[in-house]
């Protein structure tokens, strides 16, 4: 590691490393990237996406949240402080890189041999790009459903089936794989973890248009695709719980950096936004159900903020924790872009293109209210996450389950 | 059973140390014990809550408080919205111990505050629960001292009160708090019966009552800032009520949704019903965080405590009112009856809303921070 900055590297205070961090925003965000990466083709958002995922990794602030071991071990407390200056001098998000090192990690942390955690997690460090194979066109919610199979032959699985949703698949070189090893079993424990390269052949990635226009949304088509043995995750048909042991825990971690970024950069664009004329002279901030509308806001994102940071500081959260976090993010992530494009007015439908490496919440608001729902809908739905809060939360009784 | 103690398990805020948690533990177990048995039908005996150390929290050991916190207290009003328990103890420990604590030392008000955390007496604060101008009343020069003026509504305990402290406008300006017999000649005080039964307001009129020169007492600091403080202890320490109470909704609810069957079925497995208390769970969940940080603001006197008061107090008590709505609304027929009770946590949940600052008034504070804003360019 050339990390400037592992942890403790820095003795003193929050505040000596907070005008460390901004120090080094200033010298280190590229100017204008915004506009620059506004519109541009797939080519160059990779490379940006890379080349900052480099600077970031130099600092030392890449992955903060994985053990000192491979290159994190950041106290929570700086952790904010790191996430609340980055979004406060308005930096490029890891957006291509967030299933790689969030979901990869947590998984290969949680539940990968050493052989694979060392083969993976500096690549990943070095831009190795990660998808999840998890849903398919009959597994959304009833994600336990999944069709896909892996036959064991020899020392290899045989992979067919297809995998829909897979963010950012046409980018990746792995994939977080999910298919069925014992079709008789019932399906929870029929299901195996596989790490799978999206180079082998029978590999097919098609990507979907999606609401907000952009595509970064793939199926994965996987016809006779061989799967080493030895990249299976834990026991085989183990894999069910292996994603939700890793996943949950996942959810809250990610959330830190989000929450931080909506507090910090989202509210403070919003209040921007309200305070620019519009065309007959009037501020909305000259409005007092605006203002009323805002200081909700406000008050709701500082409560997002508490649950983020308490959930990712306690040592032991409760078991529904991670859904009323994901719940409240997601929800209150369109609640905001709903508002905001409704104060910046006919002016904010002009804003065709969302700058790319942005946040959910861009400053092109129609379209981050759009895209609000690519939160409440994936990664469990916000249905689905009421019915786990209700079970797992206050231990009220399943519904009884068809077929 | 098992939803409680998940439910109690989620209140203790990581922010605590290992010790303070217990001691906050047990001090809400104690406090869950001596309220609930009285419950909502009448007052826990007063001596009692002395003797349970509960009135000198806050106080110096000096006159044989616990020096202790906000935080501490806190826990307290919690059980009390739990439990929607009546009793001057909010008036007491929140308004008059921080009014006591604000106040410079004078012999007057030093055994004033020993009697107060002995259980001796009961003072109240003449705070009004609707916003106005920071106090009411005035005081006037006399031939033989000073002379108060003025009127308040919707102070909280007043009627229970044997001593009022009542804050007012001294000749030059400053606001003194002066120490009142509530049977002084040209002094009212007039019950104001409300819906919430759990409740008790009084009007407060003072009518030239005369003032002996030792009974007007100063701040130490700033005296206009220890008045805004004080409100915002209020507005604090009823989020902290409804909190509880909010809290006792959904447990009941929670409990009442895996007994009950219709169509055959329990119907807490009816996902109308299922996600109605996973969004009461959401929302208790966000109260807690902000409650919690505005009872350590409060504890800390942080340069953030109007804010997070602000917050809190918004939140909360317009999250209890929903909460309690839905409680009534998922016990069906008989969360509308007299006898379930649930009733006196809604009308208790409502009044909150209203006191000490509505949810608009606290936000129409947060959001005059929001007026010095210039239009953002550099976002698109």
């Amino acid at each position: 590691m050339t990390a400037l900055l592992g942890p403790g590297a820095v003795s003193g205070d929050l505040d000596g490393f907070r005008a460390h961090v901004a120090e080094w925003c200033r010298t280190h965000i590229p100017p204008d990237w915004r506009r620059e990466q506004t519109g541009v083709d797939d080519e160059e958002f990779v490379r940006f996406q890379k080349a900052w995922l480099r600077e970031l990794r130099d600092a030392g602030f890449a992955v903060p949240h994985w053990p000192t071991k491979w290159g994190g071990g950041m106290s929570v407390a700086r952790q904010i402080v790191l996430y609340q200056e980055l979004a406060r001098h308005d930096a490029p998000r890891l957006v291509l890189s967030f299933v790689s090192l969030h979901h990869a990690a947590s998984t290969l942390l949680a539940a990968g041999t050493d052989a694979q955690r060392e083969r993976h997690l500096p690549a990943i460090l070095d831009g190795e790009i990660w998808c999840q194979g998890f849903s398919e066109p009959e597994a959304g919610s009833d994600l336990a459903a999944l069709k896909t199979t892996a036959r064991r032959e020899g020392d290899a699985y045989i992979v067919n089936g297809q995998k829909l949703w897979a963010s950012g698949a046409m980018h990746a070189d792995w994939c977080l794989l999910l298919a069925r090893t014992d079709p008789s079993a019932p399906k929870r424990r029929g299901i195996s973890y596989f790490l799978m390269d999206m180079r082998s052949p029978g590999v097919d990635v098609r990507p979907i248009r999606q609401a907000t226009g952009e595509s970064h949304f793939c199926e994965i088509f996987l016809d006779d695709v061989s799967v080493p043995a030895a990249n299976l995750v834990g026991p085989e048909n183990a894999g069910w719980r292996v994603a939700q042991e890793t996943l949950g825990t996942e959810r809250g971690l990610t959330m830190l950096e989000l929450a931080e970024r909506l507090g910090n950069g989202g509210f403070r664009w919003l209040v921007g936004q309200c305070a620019r004329p519009g065309p007959d002279g009037t501020r909305p901030l000259d409005d007092p159900l605006v203002l009323d509308r805002l200081a909700a806001l406000e008050t709701e994102l500082t409560g997002l903020r508490a649950l983020c940071t308490d959930f990712v500081s306690d040592d032991g959260p409760g078991p529904a924790d991670a859904s009323i976090v994901k719940l409240y993010y997601s929800e209150l992530l369109q609640r905001l872009t709903d508002f905001a494009t409704e104060v910046a007015g006919l002016t904010a439908h002009t804003e065709l293109r969302k700058p790319l490496s942005s946040g959910w919440e861009s400053g092109a608001w129609v379209l981050d209210f759009i895209g609000s729902w690519e939160w409440t809908i994936p990664g469990g739905t916000s249905e689905i996450q009421r019915s786990i809060i209700g079970e797992r939360g206050l231990g009220l009784p399943r519904e009884p389950t068809g077929g | 059973m098992s939803t409680m103690s998940s439910l109690s398990s989620l209140s203790s805020a990581p922010h605590e140390t290992d010790e303070l948690r217990e001691l906050h533990d047990e001090l809400r177990a104690v406090a869950s014990e001596l309220l609930g048995k009285t419950g909502s039908d009448g007052a826990a005996d007063w001596h009692l809550i002395a003797r349970a150390g509960w009135l000198g929290l806050e106080a110096p050991e000096a006159f044989d408080g616990a020096d202790a916190t906000f935080a501490e207290v806190a826990v307290i009003l919690g059980e009390m919205g739990r439990t929607a328990a009546r009793g001057p103890y909010p008036a007491v420990a929140v308004l008059a111990v921080g009014a006591l604590n604000l106040l410079a030392p004078e012999a007057g008000r030093d055994r004033l505050f020993r009697d107060t955390v002995a259980g001796s007496v009961v003072p109240v604060v003449v705070l009004g629960g609707e916003p106005g101008a920071e106090t009411p009343f005035r005081l006037t020069p006399a031939e033989d001292g000073l002379r108060l003026h003025g009127t308040a509504a919707f102070v909280p305990d007043a009627p229970e009160a044997d001593r009022l402290l009542v804050p007012a406008v001294d000749p030059d300006g400053m606001i003194a708090v002066v120490d009142v017999d509530p049977h002084a000649p040209g002094l009212t005080v007039t019950p104001q019966p409300v819906v919430d039964a759990t409740r008790s307001f009084g009007r407060v009129a003072a009518e030239g009552v005369a003032v002996l020169p030792d009974a007007a007492w100063r701040f130490h600091g700033d005296c206009r800032d220890a008045v805004r403080r004080l409100r915002d202890r209020a507005a604090v320490a009823v989020a902290c009520d409804s909190l509880g109470l909010s809290e006792a909704m959904l447990g009941a609810t929670v409990a009442y949704a895996g007994v009950r069957e219709q169509f055959g079925r329990k119907i807490g497995s009816f996902q109308a019903v299922k996600h109605a208390c996973a969004d009461m769970l959401v929302q208790v969940t966000v109260a807690r965080k902000l409650v919690a940080a505005a009872v350590r603001s409060q504890a800390q006197d942080a340069a953030d405590a109007a804010v997070a008061a602000s917050m809190a107090k918004s939140y909360t008590c317009a999250a209890a009112v929903d909460i309690a709505g839905k409680a009534m609304q998922l016990h069906g027929g008989m969360g509308y009856t007299w006898e379930s009770g649930i009733h006196v946590h809604l009308k208790r949940a409502t009044l909150n809303r209203a006191l000490f600052g509505s949810p608009a008034a606290h936000r129409k504070r947060l959001a005059e921070r929001y007026a010095s804003q210039a239009p953002d360019v550099s976002g698109v």
